[in-house]
């Protein structure tokens, strides 16, 4: 029972929580042995609550992944099992055979990649502004920026699609990409992260004679990547999982992302088969997954990115 | 050094940097068609578009009628769109929306629930053709029930052929009805026959076993029990007109005097004293455990759960069949019978067929290939599988169950036969409205007392009011 | 996400006096294609769904003028009316539920745990987040089944009979805002589990030597200090939980009668489902005026707060 309070004092690995790592070694070992039986038995049910929490977060997942890897006829058997002990996959061969998933990965590839590479330049380019330089309007202009995130998407979206129409890109991928790269929300990310970066740094640069330009491109820019990253990582997450605006800007099945084209799977008249549903809802979340595993501090860090300031 | 070092990490970077920017923008470039949807295949071109409710594995299954079609039409270039959508409703707004950006296609596999809406706003009416191609037309109306062909009539015209139809009929879990002791139903069973099978059903089966399944949809759910017991949620007229098809097509046909102009709906009915009778059955099967709450939309488990044999009956058609043995139902698992008397044993089908829009640039080209899509050659080539039941009366054969089931599949079309007034899905132009107002009220009148049930009707009747008076 | 969070004190001096030519003109470059968009594919179809407010338009035929006409229709029309006070009823128990949970689970990982434990929970509380709305509720329907539904059927071990989940008002409203919840308080419990990172450990001591431990010591200590990130994390709960759509959308479909429509699904069904774009721009100008209301008074409150520490 000790090495668990003493492992948690140990110096974490990560370096996110290197922070609170200091802070719990600053309180010390003092009145340790004197509570060590009612804390350990408290971090006991602290633990035990918190395992049931988490099962109750990860328990429908679990059970979306073992019943997508079983028969249709199986479907909804009780005791109903989380583990897929004995997997079949007739359901996802059925997923690759209704659908182009290929076509679709492609789509929601090109469709989130871009945005994610668009929105990542014009919000570095927008945020370090914003932080940086100093020009009349600047505070109207952002608050009339952030103003723009209260607004449902549901309620601009006809006079998009008409836009898009007199852009003659009706039906397109460019009419799901173009109109997302503009990003309030990554441009208020960005111009948080320009501020917390040393402005002596800059100081020191305009001293030596460097350019606004040059400052930016030497100095600040190559230190916002990770910045830049957070955003790139919000906005792939966003929109691969975007739903209502494929829905209204893409007719031709040519032209749907992923989300889109497993909605089909659900069949008209209930013709279509919950594992096989199940299965395409699998398949949507991998990417995310890849995402999750190896973006994940980088998409916590700018989920939470509205609380600092 | 260190400074050497750092030029050396900054050139590489700024390497990096630059192949990473061209990468982006090369491969921009390269899936440019992709981006413009050039790459699609007759976008933009003036050939005939077609544009059917499905998948591209739909789109793709009918290249064999475009092959066939071309033949006969070498002149005419056809491009088939596959449009998915969840629901019907879902479907017509997708079109609207091509309307919209300026790209409508020229014809559309239309099924009864826009059959109005089409014909009211956008569809282009067929009676010339028809009238013109008379003589070959005469075939494929003797092999199609009149009462499919009126559902498309609107007044006094006729807006589609029909090419698949579904009536709702009852399906049932044999097993269930064996262990129940019981034997397969009468063709005219009663709606308390239909109860009383359930009960049985009930104490044959654990507590995780549900002898009537429904859902709550335009088709299946309620309408049917209006249906049967003669009366409907909209008031039911019909329009006159239409007489030169009758008598052009069918004038031998027993039901000859039934057939009119089209059917309209201008007003609501929910709170007739039948459709009250109707609800208060729907609602005693949910109080006894007999019948679900039926939930909103749904229908995506409805397959696994009838397959694996948790259900004892539930409205469908023949488009069934093919998903029940694709979840591995046998065909002695399941069966069918008609749909239970009350005052009638009047049936609710819903049907589909090509509509030819308004803005179709060679209307005499669409037409061509509406005329071809009816033929029996055209039909064959479509229907291969029991996913839903041909309009042609020599197509719902033996061929087509064989391996699959159910044993009477010969239910499917005897019931235009039978019950010659079996009526189209109620859908008025202001359909999406109509439905909404229908379906949003039906699980409280089914799963409450009687004082909410009237209650529940009430709304129905006012929010229905509202819906019929929007323009569409 | 220290980095992009934390405040650090900068001289402004050297910008101030750098409202130099080159600056300026750089900011307007830099910001351009944010403006440019936002200002074509944001604002200006605010400005035209505002317009559109007062034109009867179904898309087929042109447009006519009706004046006030549509907002007249709107406010009369019932079922308008019962999905705002959904809506409203939605955002209170939502987010409150959310906060709460959140709040709690923070706390509870926030206190004495091996770093690998502490980790594992963050990431299993963040999972839902990656995942999309849409199929999160397409499997959540299957977990809900009054029949077959794995819910029920652990209820049945506590000897609670099924419950009619999807098909009763009560029962669809419970559904839909537990499975919103379950999704999206992991963005809660990472904001609060920032705002705990930062209260000093000498308050707890402070507060231990007094004699406040456990429940006592968070209602005294942690609760006043956390307020900061309470009223951001509750403008955040409240902008998103106004503007639920995908959720009931799949689960309920708004039913039955009208019990889970919300002021977005009425939006989307008029303007869509009925092609009443007058009457949806109608909707979503009222919205948007009540989101625009709740934040700034919101943001009044929470500007108090943030400057306070």
């Amino acid at each position: 029972m000790t090495t668990i309070s003493e492992r948690a004092e140990a110096p974490g690995s990560n370096a996110a929580h290197g922070r609170r790592n200091r802070i719990a070694r600053n309180l010390g070992p003092r009145n340790r042995t004197m509570r060590k039986r009612t804390r350990n038995w408290s971090t006991l049910g602290r633990v035990l609550l918190l395992l049931i929490a988490t099962v109750l977060v990860l328990g429908p997942v679990l059970w979306t992944l073992s019943t997508s890897l079983r028969p249709p006829a199986e479907s909804f058997q009780l005791p109903p099992s989380f583990l897929p002990l004995e997997p079949d996959f007739t359901s996802y061969q059925q997923v690759f055979k209704q659908l182009n998933i290929m076509l679709l990965v492609l789509n929601s590839a090109l469709v989130t990649g871009l945005i994610a590479v668009g929105q990542m330049a014009t919000a570095a380019l927008a945020g370090y502004a914003f932080a940086n330089l100093r020009f009349r309007g600047r505070q109207a202009l952002f608050s009339i920026v952030l103003a723009t995130m209260m607004v449902p998407a549901q309620v601009t979206i006809v006079p998009i699609f008409m836009l898009i129409r007199g852009m003659g890109l009706s039906d397109t991928l460019l009419a799901l990409i173009l109109p997302a790269i503009p990003t309030a929300f990554g441009t208020f990310l960005m111009r948080q992260y320009f501020l917390g970066l040393p402005a002596d740094l800059g100081e020191a640069a305009a001293i030596d004679g460097a350019s606004p330009w040059r400052t930016f491109r030497s100095v600040y820019a190559p230190l916002a990547m990770p910045g830049l990253a957070i955003v790139g990582i919000l906005a792939f997450n966003y929109h691969w999982n975007e739903f209502f605006r494929p829905l209204i800007l893409t007719i031709s099945e040519q032209n749907f992302t992923l989300p889109l084209g497993l909605v089909s799977l659900q069949g008209n008249l209930g013709t279509g088969s919950i594992s096989v549903v199940l299965a395409g809802v699998v398949l949507s979340m991998i990417p995310a997954l890849v995402v999750f595993l190896f973006g994940q501090r980088a998409l916590q860090a700018g989920l939470t990115a509205g609380s600092g300031k | 050094m260190p400074g050497s070092d750092g030029k050396l990490r900054e050139i590489t970077r700024r390497t990096a940097l630059g192949a990473l920017g061209l990468g982006i923008i090369g491969a921009t470039t390269a899936s440019w068609p992709r981006l413009t949807g050039m790459d699609i295949p007759g976008r933009g071109d003036s050939s005939l578009s077609i544009a059917i409710m499905g998948t591209a594995a739909d789109a793709a299954a009918r290249q064999r009628v475009i092959d066939a079609f071309s033949k006969v039409h070498p002149e005419i270039r056809v491009k088939v769109q596959a449009i998915q959508a969840v629901d019907w409703k879902d479907f017509f707004t997708k079109i609207l929306t091509m309307v919209a950006a300026g790209t409508p296609p020229d014809v559309v596999y239309v099924a009864t629930e826009g059959a109005q809406l089409f014909a009211d706003k956008l569809a282009h009416p067929l009676d010339e053709y028809l009238r013109r191609d008379a003589a070959d037309m005469k075939e494929y109306f003797a092999d199609v029930h009149p009462s499919l062909v009126e559902a498309f009539m609107y007044k006094g015209s006729l807006f589609q052929l029909p090419i698949d139809w579904n009536a709702a009929n009852m399906y049932y879990n044999t097993g269930s009805l064996r262990s129940a002791g019981l034997e397969r139903p009468a063709d005219n069973w009663t709606h308390t026959d239909f109860r009383a099978t359930l009960a049985a059903m009930r104490k044959a089966n654990t507590s995780d076993f549900t002898p009537y399944y429904w859902t709550n949809r335009l088709f299946g759910g309620v309408v049917p029990w209006l249906y049967a017991n003669d009366t409907s949620f909209l008031k039911e007229t019909k329009s006159t007109g239409g007489d030169w098809l009758w008598t052009t097509f069918y004038a031998n046909d027993p039901s000859r005097s039934l057939r009119s102009g089209g059917y309209q709906w201008l007003e609501p009915n929910a709170t007739d004293p039948r459709v009250f009778e109707s609800f208060d059955y729907l609602r005693g099967l949910v109080k006894d455990g007999l019948g679900v709450r039926p939930e909103e939309g749904g229908g995506s488990s409805l397959v696994g759960l009838f397959a694996s044999g948790r259900i004892g009956t539930t409205p469908a058609g023949g488009y069934w069949v093919q998903g029940l043995n694709e979840a591995g139902m046998t065909e002695d698992g399941f069966d069918v019978q008609f749909f239970p008397r009350w005052r009638t044993q009047r049936h609710q089908f819903g049907t589909a067929g090509y509509a030819i829009m308004k803005t179709a640039k060679d209307k005499d080209a669409a037409w061509e290939w509406v005329k071809f899509s009816a033929s029996l050659d055209a039909m064959r080539l479509v229907f291969t599988t029991p996913n839903t039941t041909p309009s042609r009366r020599s197509m719902v054969n033996e061929q087509l169950y064989a391996g699959k089931g159910p044993r009477h599949w010969k239910v499917f079309y005897d019931t235009l036969d039978r019950f010659p007034t079996t009526g189209p899905i109620p859908a008025p132009p202001q359909q999406a409205a109509v439905e909404t107002a229908l379906m949003k009220n039906v699980s409280l009148a089914v799963s409450g007392d009687e004082a909410q049930l009237k209650q529940a009707l009430e709304s129905m009747q006012r929010d229905l009011e509202l819906a019929l008076r929007r323009q569409a | 996400m220290s980095t992009a969070t934390s405040i650090r004190p900068r001289t402004r001096s050297a910008a101030a006096k750098d409202e130099r030519h080159p600056q300026r003109w750089l900011a307007w470059a830099f910001l351009a294609p944010t403006v440019v968009g936002m200002g074509l594919f944001t604002l200006l179809p605010i400005v035209a769904s505002l317009a559109l407010a007062f034109f009867r338009w179904d898309i087929i035929s042109p447009p006519t003028f009706v004046g006030f006409d549509n907002f007249a229709e709107v406010v009369q029309d019932p079922t308008v009316r019962v999905s705002f006070l959904n809506t409203i009823m939605f955002v209170i128990v939502a987010v409150a539920l959310q906060l709460g949970v959140a709040l709690a689970l923070a706390i509870m990982v926030q206190e004495k745990l091996p770093a690998w434990l502490r980790v594992f929970f963050r990431s299993a509380f963040f999972f839902p987040l990656i995942l999309s709305a849409a199929s999160v509720s397409i499997f959540m329907r299957y977990l809900f089944n009054e029949q077959f539904g794995v819910v029920n059927w652990l209820l049945s071990f506590v000897g609670i009979p099924a419950v009619p989940w999807l098909t009763t008002p009560g029962g669809s409203a419970a559904v839909v805002i537990l499975v919103y919840v379950w999704q999206n308080f992991g963005f809660s419990f990472l904001l609060f589990i920032g705002g705990l990172a930062s209260i000093p450990n000498e308050t707890y001591e402070a507060a231990a030597l007094d004699g406040a431990t456990g429940l006592r010591k968070h209602l005294h200590v942690t609760l006043p200090l956390l307020s900061p990130t309470t009223l951001v994390a509750s403008v955040m709960a409240i902008i998103n939980a106004l503007q639920v759509f995908d959720q009931p959308y799949v689960l309920t479909r708004g039913g039955p009668g009208d019990s889970t429509r919300t002021a977005v699904m009425v939006i989307f069904e008029s303007a869509f489902q009925r092609l009443e774009f007058g009457q949806a721009s109608a909707i979503g100008v009222i919205l948007t005026i009540i989101i625009l209301a709740i934040t700034a008074a919101q943001l009044r409150l929470s500007k108090r707060f943030v400057f306070y520490q």
